[in-house]
């Protein structure tokens, strides 16, 4: 199966090219709203603003596709801001509306450590992922073979909170939301693309996701 | 652990002492005043000295301290208890746990225990090069540390005060040896007391395992700590892993080293290099172009292309073209030095287009002052004044380097990443010195460096970037 990477101008398209590659993905780098719209695996990436981001998927209609896609069973994975546009809304300079696809918002980190966020942060199980009437963590399939309290990558000033979709939290200036799954749809706030063996782990359980 | 916020009290106000000498007493005014301008919350635990009883062996200051345990503070109180009557006098006023030093030698520490229990008790034992010292720091026990800590753990007393004199009130650091030295000896938990002097002091003591709580006098009077900012990046810290990162200082595609950036020989492939340093557990990457004419840019590109962790990238870097040409060519971040010191506004152009977080303020230290072109030439900027510019430019972490120690191997200059650390609210990459592991450790435990840089122990494979990170490890600091 093809994985169909967006690609934006508000990101690290090559970075995160070369990484799923790395794990062995079929790539389709593309802006054609039209192919986006076909795709069964998607990912979107995204540095920077969130309103330059959004703003973009809005005026190539992608922000369209990426929905029908959804809806036609497409899995998809965002990636650090691309992850932030899955939400309802960010907070990022104004109140900006995202994709919608889960329920959330955007806001920006506030406490003592300064931001943005930059370097390695340990991630752990967060509230989806936590069945306790049978006393068993279930592993989410994005967190297949990785280790409790692994650290990724992180750059961020912003950062969804206790999401409903949350699968792994991490801590910075409080409890973060640092990956999310609900069906089909994906998103980490860290760049598995930057996050060596642990990164690339987490892309090849997307990739090879059925 | 627990912060606890020390008053010493001197004829009724809050004083501070240098090196344990009445003659250098610095007053700060009345003792609720202070508490208030500190913001100190209820429930905190407070060590408050009696500093005159100390001197004479009475109690002098009985009302300040019911004044402070109305407060609902948890006071414990120290100075000059030679009986069990002066005990239960502090007691009496509200005190929570009684501090005893002179005491803590003589038998007087049994029978104390035995009447008011040992969890009120709190002997504290002052250390002076390795030796027990009594009565207000003039005298020498002829008692051991080893010994007194047998006594002390005999008798069921969960936890001691430990001050090492010679840093005390000076600013200088906490003695992080003398306490692992202790976690070694005792099971004793240990108040350390005497030279914190930065946020980063308080995150190190905590990570030794065996220090229950600190002691916070003069930083916090001084407003160098902030009680409640240090409680939250506590609370914070051991979840965010130190970073280990190598170096490549590159010239015509090649990795080269030199010792004070002069003597360069060659140190191999650049992309070999970095392969094997992500493969050794590298947490990010450092390219430096030394030449500074950016004829590396070829060498980033293959570089980046061939590893998966963060990449920064500096040399020769003269304008917003040549960040973005930079990153362009696969650098996560950008190392400004030169050019911004000719043109500050240069790190304020990058930030702005490029994110705070693109942006890396290489500092070269020689002597406190800033140097450029590799090291070679001493300008009149003040490194330390120029960091905290560059952060409020928008530099997101500053890559400082003391040219004194570059290829020296003697350790990282502690006292320059002190001076930096202590100021700024963004990270330092310490550089410049390494050659053992302590030395990685010393530059984050006792520096506050939030990452520590080599080139030539890596290339020389003195030492793995997996030897560092697993005797960090081993030391308490969180790695990856």
């Amino acid at each position: 199966m093809n994985t169909t990477l967006i690609d934006s101008p508000v990101a690290n398209v090559a970075n995160i090219a070369r990484a799923l590659r790395a794990t062995g993905a079929s790539l389709d780098v593309t802006r054609d709203a039209d192919a986006i719209a076909r795709a069964s695996k998607l990912v979107l990436p995204g540095v920077g603003s969130f309103g330059a981001a959004m703003s973009w998927l809005i005026e190539t209609r992608i922000d369209h596709a990426i929905r029908t896609a959804v809806a036609n069973g497409a899995s998809l994975l965002g990636i650090c801001v691309g992850h932030q546009l899955l939400f309802d809304a960010s907070h990022e300079m104004g109140t900006t509306p995202g994709l919608g696809l889960l329920r959330g918002e955007v806001h920006r980190f506030e406490g003592p450590l300064p931001v943005p966020q930059i370097g390695w942060n340990r991630v752990s199980g967060g509230q989806a992922i936590l069945p306790v009437r049978t006393g068993k963590i279930a592993c989410p399939p994005l967190f297949e073979g990785i280790d409790e309290g692994t650290a990724f990558y992180f750059v961020n000033s912003y950062a969804a909170r206790d999401a409903a979709s949350e699968i792994a939290s991490a801590e910075y200036n409080g409890r973060f939301t640092a990956a999310v799954q609900q069906g089909r749809v994906f998103g980490v706030q860290f760049h598995p693309e930057k996050s060596s063996r642990a990164g690339l782990r987490v892309l090849r359980n997307f990739v090879a996701w059925n | 652990m627990e912060l606890i916020p020390s008053l010493d009290l001197l004829h009724g106000r809050v004083v501070r002492l240098t090196h344990g000498d009445f003659a250098t007493a610095k007053v700060y005014g009345d003792a609720e005043e202070v508490l208030d301008a500190l913001d100190v919350p209820r429930g905190t635990r407070l060590h408050v000295v009696d500093l005159e009883a100390s001197r004479s062996g009475k109690p002098i200051e009985t009302d300040i301290v019911r004044r402070l345990a109305r407060r609902d503070l948890i006071v414990q109180v120290g100075g000059g208890i030679r009986s069990l009557d002066d005990a239960k006098r502090w007691l009496d006023c509200g005190a929570e746990r009684i501090v005893v030093g002179t005491a803590a030698t003589s038998s007087l520490l049994d029978l104390l225990v035995t009447t008011f229990g040992p969890q009120r008790i709190v002997p504290a034992i002052d250390v002076r090069d390795g030796v027990v010292r009594t009565d207000g720091w003039t005298r020498e026990s002829n008692i051991t540390m080893r010994e007194i800590f047998a006594r002390v753990e005999s008798l069921a007393i969960p936890e001691a005060l430990v001050t090492d004199i010679s840093k005390d009130g000076a600013l200088r650091g906490p003695s992080f040896a003398l306490y692992r030295q202790l976690n070694a000896m005792t099971r004793v938990k240990i108040i350390a007391s005497g030279g914190v002097s930065q946020t980063s002091d308080v995150i190190s003591l905590a990570r030794l395992g065996n220090v229950s709580g600190c002691v916070i006098g003069k930083a916090l009077l001084e407003r160098r700590v902030d009680l409640h900012e240090a409680r939250a990046r506590l609370a914070a810290s051991n979840a965010v892993p130190e970073r280990v990162i190598p170096c490549l200082d590159v010239r015509a595609g090649r990795v080269v080293k030199g010792v004070s950036f002069v003597n360069i020989r060659d140190a191999g492939d650049p992309v070999e290099c970095a392969m094997r340093y992500e493969e050794e557990g590298a947490d990010e990457l450092v390219i430096l172009d030394i030449a500074g004419d950016r004829s590396s840019i070829d060498t980033v590109r293959r570089v980046a292309e061939s590893i998966f962790i963060p990449l920064t990238v500096g040399g020769g870097i003269r304008s917003v073209e040549d960040f973005r040409d930079t990153l362009r060519a696969g650098a996560d971040r950008v190392a400004i030095n030169t050019a911004a010191l000719h043109r500050p506004e240069l790190i304020a152009e990058c930030s702005r287009e490029f994110g705070v977080q693109a942006v890396v303020l290489s500092v070269d230290a020689k002597g406190g002052q800033c140097a450029v072109h590799g090291g070679k030439e001493v300008t009149n900027f003040d490194a330390i004044e120029w960091c905290k510019r560059g952060e409020q430019l928008g530099a997101g972490e500053i890559l400082l380097t003391s040219v004194d120690r570059d290829g020296t191997n003697s350790g990282f200059d502690i006292e320059l990443l002190r001076a930096a650390t202590s100021v700024l609210k963004i990270g330092v990459i310490a550089s410049g010195g390494a050659g053992t592991l302590d030395h990685f450790r010393d530059a984050i435990e006792a520096g506050g460096a939030r990452a520590v840089l080599a080139a030539s122990l890596f290339h020389d494979r003195v030492l793995t970037v997996g030897d560092v990170k697993r005797h960090l490890e081993a030391e308490g600091i969180p790695v990856r």
